[in-house]
């Protein structure tokens, strides 16, 4: 029973984590209709300048984690001015591919600053729990929890409460008719991209802190989008059920199934894996995600 | 020049006129004395390169022509290796049966994604055959069929006596599939099949209210594609002799892609100057590597990053400043000297 509770809480941080990157997505996508899969990629490189300040230089850890933010927000802000600005209206094979394109790009020169090397992140919360009654709680799994919860309430009430948000959400739904109404639909769109590279930045450093900083980290963004179809792409709160789906189920294969073997075939790190399962599942009965709404497409 | 055409037979004609024919002539001269004059690295560079162009000519068939996008091609190309090198490691069986085979077992396997993209468009078929790319890597990796990281052996291919084995004999081989390749795409491109590809990438709802039925057709361009890929496959494990789970990354799909992208996306010369460039070009990074090991003795550790975001540079350039590709600047190029000296 305690291990049970354990690995779903586990699973549930984990979850916040894909929630969180996933929630990444659903913003950069709700607002400018380009389904970034970089995002991992902008996960990673937030956790490594976060890794470079604190661990490297000894900055205090808020202030490296706050630099990070920062570093995002600015990254996300470049690659919407360099690579995005000119793409508004192509088609989505090209917008998909230039993401595909920057993913392998920022991997790239990543290696080349940092290396291949794989890296801890100490955080105030490294190597510390909570014990209540027989059950071993890591506090940085509580941080990671508290802080998505937070993020993902201060995100719903910026699309349904402030205006910045109410724009944004009308130059997704069609940005010629937003830019009469008078939205800057080029600012609202930088926008996006700057919040799309905070919010993964977040999500990189609570990551870094449960394992590691290393490269293949960035696979987790793909795990995320994941995250995001199930929940539908559109939706925030689906961003944030897939998430915790994909977290727990994840735990739960790492810890029930990656020993077992069927015949001469080892299940090994399935965990790895269940995301896309689960996805190629949910998509083949809801092809637009547990909460999307169908379009209505006309000829 | 003008190229007139009098009757049915010249406009249906593969290759219309003299020029397309004696450059052929001259291509084909070129490739069959080829062997003799390079040394076996370069041959070796243009082998890959051959089995490239197969690849990519299967992925525009699905993504430049029909507008499926996959991000699993690498995929289709491991289960090719695979099924070739347990056909003939484990069963022995010979090379002109494995190898169609290869391609068969890829086309069957790609009913796992075609299927759902009945029901999936976009992004969400993009998500789809990425997660497929994935799953077949981890199954690669933990089956004991496979041998995981340790990869397999596959053995030579021809009987007693006579095998194929050497650079030269490759070529050969390599370049009449690729040949054959290019002619099936080029005629299946002018059939009712390729133009009905055409017609659902165009606007797929429309295309059904013309009476093109989209399963048929949809999954049809999924097999197709992961046919040329299982080819492309077999073909590369034949070559290499060992494969390992980690040739068939993300990295490979990645690599197709560029491809058809920085050659021009619906077209088969666009398959195949892609094909050339993007095989060409780590070897390149390769070769300056080596120049310049002198001043930078570091450098040729860093290939491998290189080589990702070169592709990566490559597709987002391409679609950014050219995105119709090579193809496009070649198109430009021959109307210009066409009409000239007029604009138009």
């Amino acid at each position: 029973m305690e291990k049970i509770i354990e690995i779903l809480f586990n699973g549930l941080s984990m979850g916040a984590i894909y929630a969180l990157m996933a929630l990444g997505f659903v913003l950069i996508f709700k607002s400018t209709g380009v389904i970034n899969f970089a995002q991992g990629e902008l996960a990673m490189v937030g956790a490594f300048i976060c890794y470079s300040f604190a661990t490297m230089m000894n900055v205090p850890y808020i202030y490296a984690f706050f630099i990070a933010l920062i570093g995002g927000l600015i990254l996300g802000a470049v690659v919407y001015q360099v690579f995005f600005r000119t793409m508004v209206g192509e088609p989505l094979f090209s917008t998909i591919m230039v993401t595909v394109g920057l993913a392998s790009i920022l991997t790239c020169l990543a290696g080349l600053i940092w290396g291949h090397d794989v890296y801890s992140l100490n955080s105030p919360f490294t190597d510390k729990v909570i014990h209540l009654d027989k059950i071993t709680f890591a506090q940085g799994s509580i941080s990671t929890i508290i802080v998505s919860i937070v993020l993902f309430v201060i995100v719903i009430l910026f699309f349904n409460r402030s205006l910045l948000g109410i724009s944004m959400r009308g130059s997704a739904e069609d940005p010629d008719t937003a830019g009469l109404m008078g939205i800057n639909v080029k600012k609202i769109h930088m926008v996006a991209w700057a919040l799309g590279g905070l919010v993964a930045a977040v999500a990189g450093m609570f990551l870094a802190e449960q394992s590691f900083v290393r490269l293949a980290m960035s696979n987790v963004g793909l795990k995320a989008m994941a995250a995001a179809i199930l929940g539908g792409m559109e939706s925030i709160s689906g961003a944030i059920v897939g998430g915790i789906i994909i977290g727990v189920v994840e735990g739960l294969a790492a810890n029930y199934l990656s020993g077992m073997s069927l015949g001469n075939f080892h299940m090994g790190d399935i965990k790895d894996v269940a995301a896309f399962v689960i996805m190629i599942i949910v998509l083949m009965i809801r092809p637009h995600g547990i909460f999307g709404k169908e379009k209505v497409e006309r000829v | 020049m003008a190229n007139f055409k009098v009757n049915y037979r010249e406009d249906t004609a593969l290759f219309q006129n003299l020029w397309v024919k004696s450059w052929l002539v001259i291509f084909i001269v070129t490739m069959l004395v080829l062997p003799f004059l390079l040394s076996r690295y370069q041959l070796s560079i243009l082998d890959e390169m051959g089995i490239a162009v197969i690849g990519a000519l299967g992925l525009n068939l699905l993504i430049g022509y029909t507008g499926q996008i996959s991000l699993g091609h690498g995929a289709f190309v491991a289960i090719g290796a695979y099924t070739s090198g347990l056909l003939a490691g484990t069963l022995g069986v010979p090379f002109i049966i494995s190898l169609p085979l290869s391609g068969m077992t890829a086309a069957l396997l790609s009913l796992i994604v075609g299927v759902p993209s009945l029901r999936l468009k976009g992004l969400y078929l993009a998500l789809g055959t990425l997660a497929f790319g994935f799953i077949i890597e981890y199954i690669l990796f933990h089956w004991d069929l496979t041998r995981g990281d340790t990869g397999m052996a596959v053995p030579k291919i021809g009987t007693e006596g006579f095998f194929i084995e050497t650079e030269r004999q490759f070529f050969y081989l390599i370049m009449f599939f690729a040949a054959v390749a290019t002619l099936v795409a080029k005629n299946l491109a002018r059939t009712k099949i390729g133009r009905s590809f055409v017609a659902i990438r165009d606007r797929d709802i429309a295309a059904e209210a013309m009476g093109i039925s989209l399963s048929k057709y949809k999954i049809m361009a999924f097999a197709v594609a992961a046919f040329y890929a299982g080819v492309a496959g077999s073909l590369m494990a034949y070559y290499q002799k060992w494969i390992v789970p980690g040739n068939f990354d993300i990295t490979l799909s990645i690599a197709y892609i560029a491809m058809i992208v920085l050659g021009g996306m619906g077209t088969v010369l666009g398959s195949i100057l892609g094909a050339i460039l993007i095989t060409g070009i780590p070897h390149a990074i390769v070769y300056l590597t080596d120049a310049l090991r002198g001043t930078y003795p570091n450098l040729s550790n860093l290939i491998v990053d290189l080589k990702l975001g070169i592709f990566g540079l490559v597709i987002v350039l391409t679609l950014l400043l050219e995105p119709q590709g090579l193809v496009g600047i070649y198109r430009r190029i021959k109307v210009y000297w066409k009409t000239w000296p007029f604009k138009y």
